[in-house]
């Protein structure tokens, strides 16, 4: 009897000892799946009240050289009356760990913020500093510091078949050309926090914060300020290309043309700016082209 | 996909030489100065090295570094040097993730410095107790053992 107690004792002593160190190993790390579904990811959010929610805008800027018009690389005085970009699959995220785009495109986030639908802006307005595409009410409150989007082709509008539109005039040495650039191809991007002279993507309770689809022009037509043989005017396209097309002043274009009329290593340099041409602020973006 | 030639690239090292560094300038200072009263305190600087991908340094570049808990405001600011780098020693009192962002000419950057209770350069935590899986398992299999001696021991003095 006696060695059936120590018997007892011995397994409750050996079931005792493998719980007390199996409580100290380390609690498995949670893994989360950036592809989780939205929807369950805010879910999780608890959003009790107004006040821990504000106001989400979605902006998209193309700065000054949108606006005010920029020099190509190869000195061409361009203006623009118009520069149509189409917008959908608007997201911004609460992600700690800051994501970096070092990680890639699987980004794991607490909060995501849709922005629902397809928009069509135009950069090259002059109150378009920036422009803002939509907004979310009673988005909760908190540091969205990554942000994905689509350029996607439009359907309908101005730029109708067309994810980007550029509608100006270039001039050189006296000569006057209209232009007219169609951009067919649809690319995804996905950016981490806002990189620029103001910090944005902050939502306090209560007030409005924007998250920013920022697009730079020079990535495209390059900037006569920097030598031809730059790295940055030896990626972008530039103007050139085009004035070599244009016809009694005038040349129309778009990707389905230029593909045919172009050398090919032209036009890819001109669609692998689409890669790059898209930033948040200052910041760098994972692009890929949407099949 | 194609990564633009500008892409901004950030890297960042605990910095033990510029604590040295300032040392020997203040020492010099000191036998130039009148009336002017100097120290120095040893600390560990972040290192901030920024250039693009081609390589090239981003030289005087603005540097605004953002301490924990206050994304909105610099808590200070700055050029890097012409090679590109920029120091500055955290407040030890505010640990945490401390982010730096580094902007020229249009293009930026941003990287984060993990400072304070989890250690510099984002070093993980230790472990729990500090030690590894394969130190709890022996742990583990030789405090059973010893529970199943004395369990025999005890056992053996009944009979």
């Amino acid at each position: 009897m006696g060695s059936l107690k120590l018997r007892g004792l011995l397994f409750f002593l050996l079931i005792l000892g493998l719980f007390f160190f199996a409580g100290c190993a380390d609690t498995p790390d949670e893994v989360v799946d950036g592809a989780v579904d939205e929807e369950e990811v805010v879910e999780e959010v608890e959003v009790d009240t107004a006040e821990d929610t504000g106001t989400l805008l979605f902006v998209a800027d193309g700065e000054e050289r949108a606006r005010e018009g920029m020099n190509s690389k190869e000195s061409w005085v361009m203006s623009f009356d118009h520069i149509y970009v189409t917008l959908s699959d608007m997201i911004a995220y609460q992600t700690d760990p800051p994501y970096d785009t070092d990680q890639g495109w699987d980004i794991e986030y607490q909060v995501a913020v849709e922005l629902p639908g397809k928009y069509t802006v135009d950069l090259a307005q002059p109150d378009a500093d920036p422009v803002v595409v939509g907004e979310v009410a009673q988005a909760p409150a908190g540091h969205y510091n990554a942000l994905s989007w689509i350029v996607a082709r439009a359907d309908s509008g101005p730029s109708e078949g067309y994810s980007i539109l550029f509608i100006g005039t270039a001039e050189k040495d006296g000569e006057v050309i209209d232009f007219r650039l169609g951009i067919e191809f649809e690319v995804a991007y996905l950016g981490g926090d806002f990189v620029g002279d103001v910090r944005k993507g902050i939502l306090e309770p209560g007030a409005s914060a924007e998250v920013e689809m920022t697009f730079h022009l020079d990535h495209l037509f390059g900037r006569d300020d920097r030598p031809l043989d730059d790295s940055m005017n030896l990626e972008a396209f530039g103007f050139g290309p085009l004035a070599e097309l244009a016809d009694d002043g005038s040349v129309e274009a778009d990707l389905a043309y230029l593909e045919t009329v172009l050398d090919s290593e032209t036009y890819d340099i001109l669609v692998d700016v689409l890669t790059h041409f898209a930033h948040v602020g200052e910041g760098h973006c994972l692009a890929e082209f949407v099949e | 996909m194609t990564l633009y030639d500008r892409t901004v690239s950030l890297a960042l090292r605990m910095a033990v030489v510029p604590a040295a560094l300032l040392i020997m300038i203040f020492q010099a200072q000191e036998v130039m100065a009148h009336g002017v009263e100097l120290e120095y305190h040893e600390s560990n600087a972040i290192e901030i090295i920024a250039r693009y991908d081609t390589g090239e340094p981003m030289a005087e570049a603005q540097v605004a570094v953002f301490a924990p808990g206050s994304p909105a405001e610099p808590w200070l600011t700055g050029l890097s040097d012409e090679s590109g780098r920029f120091y500055f020693v955290p407040d030890p009192q505010m640990p945490g993730l401390w982010e730096v962002q580094v902007r020229q000419a249009g293009h930026g950057g941003l990287i984060r410095v993990e400072v304070g209770e989890t250690g510099e350069n984002g070093d993980t935590p230790p472990a729990v107790g500090g030690f590894t899986f394969a130190q709890r398992m022996l742990m583990t299999a030789a405090v059973t053992w010893g529970l199943i001696g004395t369990a025999l021991f005890f056992s053996r003095r009944k009979h």
